[in-house]
């Protein structure tokens, strides 16, 4: 085989390659590979977990969920910015501001209680969206992948309540102080 | 500071020039779709047969996911899986369909058997030998119908002469038997039970203009109608090997604002047609299945026992009238059944017509108390009212296939109807 029909040969897997890997289903799962909240899980379980998610595109300004309506979708930051508020009478509390990798909504996995607070795109925003009844179907058809993701889920609960204990420790002592 | 005005001016100019265009866009597609609707809406039936198909094909697919197996994979074996099933039922049916000699059998018995039953009826006498008065009531009110079934039951020439050719043997076939000669014979003498109205205008019987289709125009419908048909098992097919992207396709073409509202309806609406779906099918088996159990104990034969079971059940799924459907096919093998040996002890092998009639009423009533609240409890509850109209408006608009798609069309409506008011109440957008 000549030196040259190499090179080609090379050049077109490498094309070949670089093609499959811009597809945005891949993107999808490294993005996926890449976020802790996944990192229990193996290549077959983030394809079907990408396969059950849905990509949504915000504007800057651009309200995701409001307070008080039904949950049913928890998100995964992918690009941007956005802030969790809560609105008020006289003032507006940003609680926290989430960016890539971050996610938000969690509760709606578990019930459909209403929203705590509101999400707003900050900037151009990319999210990946789970929707609730896909999980629970996901439960019938892959049990594992479906039991490590509330697995996951548990443990950010766990420690979000924590912290949040803490919080109210912190402030208990020192009104009494 | 002046940069900030052009943009939010620039924001706004764009929010207006995406109003438009969705205004515009939404009312081109309106247009096109209608047109698309009206012009090629014969291909309504073979589309909604192949979804519905697909989609109480859909748990089996599922019952084939393995999460390391490619998903076109799956749907091949899980394909293959109903094809095998299929075509060992179509082997097994494919025996008990009658041939050309047993139809021509089966229709000179028919015409036979429920002439001599009629005529049983009408001239029907009293314990002190008199005429009874039904026997002319019933007479004038069904002799136009038993008119129309000999003439649906006559042979024409060429049948005539294919059971001759039969009753001397014919293509090694054993010779038809005697009894069904004379059957022939009689039906040959068989007269009109009313005088054949003639059409003053063209002076012609008004039977004879039933049929104005010329076998050319025959074949060439037939071929449209089968072309047309065939994309039922193509969208059955093609949806049969979607892995959600339909669904993502659709949610992606939905604004932000009514993201998680649209998952919602339509997980509701899924859910709700799902269990309608898979609850009718349920129960048009039970109900198929009692009613051949039954025939069977009555003494019919187990090849037509099923036959009539598997078609009852199937028009089961259309309230009220499937019933009386599968009365009237019961009935009518009641009728002209021979040499029936009930299973069950006691019985009069000549009543056999009561028995069933008896047999589609248990039927009826074990699915309205048993299998309808067991395997539909928890679907769509449609008013009784509705489910009447609903029946009348799709015969008269698609004949046996709308009054089979009454039901769940309604079902869907209401469900959608429902979830989205319900919906876009929790969600605060109404």
């Amino acid at each position: 085989m000549s030196m040259r029909k190499v090179v080609a040969d090379k050049l077109l897997w490498e094309t070949l390659k670089r093609w499959k890997r811009s597809s945005p289903e891949t993107d999808r799962l490294q993005f996926l590979q890449s976020v802790p909240f996944f990192n229990e899980l193996t290549n077959w379980q983030l394809k079907s977990v990408s396969e059950i998610i849905f990509e949504r595109s915000y504007d800057a300004n651009e309200l995701i969920f409001e307070e008080g309506q039904p949950g049913a979708a928890w998100f995964l930051i992918m690009h941007g910015k956005v802030s969790v508020e809560i609105y008020r009478e006289k003032y507006t509390a940003r609680l926290a501001t989430l960016e890539k990798g971050a996610f938000f909504g969690e509760m709606a996995l578990l019930d459909e209680s209403p929203r705590s607070a509101s999400a707003r795109a900050l900037e151009p925003t990319r999210t990946l969206a789970l929707y609730r009844n896909d999980l629970n179907r996901l439960i019938e058809k892959d049990p594992q992948t479906a039991c490590q993701i509330y697995r996951a889920l548990a443990r950010i609960v766990g420690d979000r309540l924590r912290s949040t204990n803490e919080l109210v420790q912190n402030e208990t002592e020192k009104v009494a102080a | 500071m002046k940069n900030g005005k052009d943009f939010e001016v620039k924001e706004f100019e764009r929010k207006t020039r995406r109003k438009v265009f969705h205004i515009a866009f939404g009312l081109v597609t309106t247009i096109v779709v209608g047109l698309l609707f009206w012009k090629l809406h014969m291909l309504i039936l073979p589309i909604t047969v192949g979804a519905l198909l697909a989609f109480l094909f859909r748990p089996v697919k599922e019952r084939f996911k393995v999460p390391w197996l490619h998903h076109e994979l799956q749907v091949l074996c899980s394909f293959a899986c109903i094809g095998l099933v299929l075509f060992f039922a179509f082997n097994n049916v494919r025996t008990h369909i009658p041939d050309e000699k047993q139809k021509l059998e089966l229709k000179v018995r028919l015409k036979y058997k429920l002439n001599e039953k009629y005529q049983q009826v009408v001239n029907a006498k009293a314990a002190d030998g008199q005429k009874t008065l039904l026997g002319p009531l019933i007479a004038k009110e069904a002799g136009p119908v038993m008119d129309q079934i000999n003439h649906f039951l006559d042979l024409n020439q060429d049948e005539q002469e294919l059971f001759l050719k039969y009753r001397a043997g014919y293509k090694n076939e054993p010779p038809i038997e005697d009894k069904f000669f004379e059957y022939f014979i009689a039906n040959r003498t068989t007269s009109t039970y009313t005088p054949v109205e003639h059409d003053p205008a063209l002076g012609q019987p008004a039977v004879a203009q039933a049929s104005t289709a010329t076998p050319a125009k025959v074949k060439k419908d037939g071929h449209k109608e089968l072309t047309i048909w065939m994309l039922a098992p193509l969208i059955f097919i093609f949806l049969g090997f979607d892995n959600g992207q339909l669904r993502r396709y659709f949610i992606g073409l939905v604004p932000n604002r009514y993201f998680e509202l649209s998952l919602t309806v339509m997980d509701m609406l899924d859910d709700a047609i799902g269990k309608y779906l898979r609850g009718t099918l349920m129960e048009c088996f039970l109900v198929g299945l009692t009613l051949t159990v039954g025939m069977i104990l009555l003494g019919i034969p187990i090849s037509v026992a099923v036959a009539i079971g598997v078609v009852s059940g199937l028009v089961n799924a259309i309230p009220f009238l499937g019933t009386v459907i599968g009365l009237i096919i019961g009935l009518g093998y009641a009728l002209i059944a021979e040499n029936v040996t009930p299973l069950i002890p006691g019985l009069n092998p000549d009543d056999l017509a009561i028995y069933v009639i008896v047999l589609v009423g248990i039927a009826h009533l074990l699915d309205n108390v048993v299998f309808q609240p067991f395997v539909l409890g928890s679907a769509v509850n449609v008013h009784p009212l509705v489910v009447m109209v609903a029946i009348i408006s799709g015969s008269l608009m698609m004949g046996l296939w709308g009054m089979l798609f009454a039901i769940p069309t309604v079902v869907v409506v209401k469900t959608a109807v429902e979830t989205l008011f319900k919906e876009l109440k929790d969600y605060r957008i109404i």
